[in-house]
């Protein structure tokens, strides 16, 4: 019970509230069936069967941890290895670091500034990672 | 409302019973009869022969050819010995399951007036009010219901986080699913996913499904957690939601990682190898590591049996709680005001 919202316009939870959620899941859940209907027609597939003596010429990993396997090209592999779980230690602290509450919309920007180098930094690495 | 008369409500249960038996034993009746004879089939195809034809290809890995199309219908839906077509099944499954409906709806409307002289309620009102009656649930469930929610929260990117339980969700539904015909020995995981794509009805749009939600999953959960950190909703006392919300990402990350390995082909086995690498170079704990992830140094068939137990149970069970407490906490503390 943080906050009050006494003078803010609210909806009820049910039916209001519920019904939003309700629209957008419906929405996902067409999207989700589009999908089923593509994959009748063009499965997934597989590629070859496993062989452990038989490496490809380019074992990669999952796209999402692309970005982290191209860094491993640049720095000593120990580092690389710390480097994901310091960030995910970070990101665990920062609001017990970043306390102080936000005064004006302006901080928005700031931290949508922050959020989109990073995130370019991110797309960078995979892309990188990606084609090489 | 007016009350249609109770004589005509049994009326109609009866007609209804005497219906459903009686297409049924019609439906026994051609099951039974042999319209198709054992003769007249035609020949099956040589599976034999082209597997022992087709070992000498010039690959490097063993070939392994698609199951042999079954020949006997799918006894899902098929009763034993009659024709293998779609329609019939389907057929069947439309006419009982409407007259099921019809049948359902007529007790339901029976039991509603059944030896009641009060006025007529309706079974689920009637149900409500017995459970509601011992344990009280009428008042906090309105409570839970009635909570005002502020308007801005139905803004789009308000959503985000629904759709990541959704999929999740989606993820349970589906891998069920798969995991009804997936076998985790790396003999029979490559053959058995073929078999789903090949065999299973509607199995590639299912495992499609899987695969797409997934990486649908990862991407909105972080586009979730930038939308958190830009408004700054992780600031106190939201901390601990912005924890939970971080190991739930960490999650994710651990189901796409355990979930990508169970196709057991080159792709999956050696990222497999290459993401495990990265754990085992950590100092200290690496080899602890690396060994805990592959069971012994080697991706083997332990592992796989290692990260489908992990993908199956130990994660989804890990998720579902902190889902539980990530939701609570916000209940409790309301959605963070924009400035």
């Amino acid at each position: 019970m943080a906050e009050k919202h006494v003078e803010d316009e609210t909806i009820p939870f049910y039916p209001d509230h519920v019904k939003t959620e309700l629209y957008v899941s419906i929405g996902i859940l067409a999207l989700i069936f589009l999908v089923g209907i593509l994959g009748i027609f063009l499965p997934v597939g597989l590629g070859d069967p496993a062989d452990p003596m038989n490496t490809p010429a380019h074992a990669k990993p999952e796209w999402y941890f692309l970005a982290l396997y191209q860094l491993l090209r640049y720095i000593p592999k120990t580092m690389g290895a710390i480097a994901p779980v310091i960030a995910v230690i970070v990101i665990l602290v920062w609001p017990f670091i970043d306390r102080k509450p936000d005064k004006s919309p302006g901080i928005y920007k700031k931290r949508l500034f922050g959020v989109v180098i990073v995130t370019i930094i991110l797309v960078a690495f995979t892309i990188l990672g990606e084609v090489s | 409302m007016k009350q249609p008369s109770r004589r005509w409500i049994g009326i109609i249960v009866l007609f209804t019973t005497l219906l459903i038996l009686l297409t049924f034993i019609t439906t026994l009746v051609k099951a039974n009869s042999p319209t198709v004879k054992p003769d007249e089939q035609s020949p099956p195809p040589d599976w034999l022969l082209i597997q022992s034809t087709t070992v000498q290809l010039e690959v490097d890995h063993p070939v392994i050819l698609p199951v042999p199309p079954n020949t006997d219908p799918c006894l899902h839906c098929h009763i034993v010995g009659e024709e293998t077509g779609i329609w019939t099944p389907l057929a069947r499954w439309f006419l009982f399951g409407s007259m099921g409906l019809i049948f359902v709806l007529g007790v339901y409307r029976s039991a509603s007036v059944w030896r009641s002289r009060k006025p007529w309620k309706p079974l689920t009102k009637r149900s409500y009010d017995w459970v509601d009656n011992r344990y009280e649930i009428s008042e906090p469930l309105s409570k839970f219901l009635n909570k005002p929610v502020p308007k801005y929260a139905t803004r789009w990117f308000y959503c985000l986080g629904g759709i990541t339980a959704l999929l999740f969700v989606i993820q349970g539904a589906t891998g069920i699913m798969l995991a009804f015909y997936y076998k985790a020995t790396p003999e029979a995981a490559y053959a058995s996913i073929q078999f789903i794509e090949s065999e299973v009805r509607f199995g590639s749009a299912i495992r499609m499904i899987h695969h797409w939600a997934a990486n649908g999953m990862v991407v909105i959960c972080i586009a979730h957690m930038a939308r958190v950190f830009i408004m700054g909703a992780f600031k106190p006392p939201r901390e601990l939601n912005w924890v939970s919300g971080v190991m739930l990402l960490v999650l994710t990350l651990a189901f796409g990682l355990t979930g990508y390995l169970l196709p057991w082909d080159q792709r999956a086995f050696w990222a497999t190898t290459v993401a495990s690498e990265i754990a085992g170079a950590l100092p200290v704990i690496g080899d602890v590591a690396l060994i805990f992830m592959r069971v012994g140094w080697n991706v083997t068939g332990e592992t796989l049996s290692r990260f489908y137990a992990l993908h199956i149970i130990a994660l989804p069970i890990i998720t579902v709680l902190m889902m539980a407490a990530h939701f609570i906490m916000i209940r409790r503390q309301g959605i963070a005001k924009p400035l």
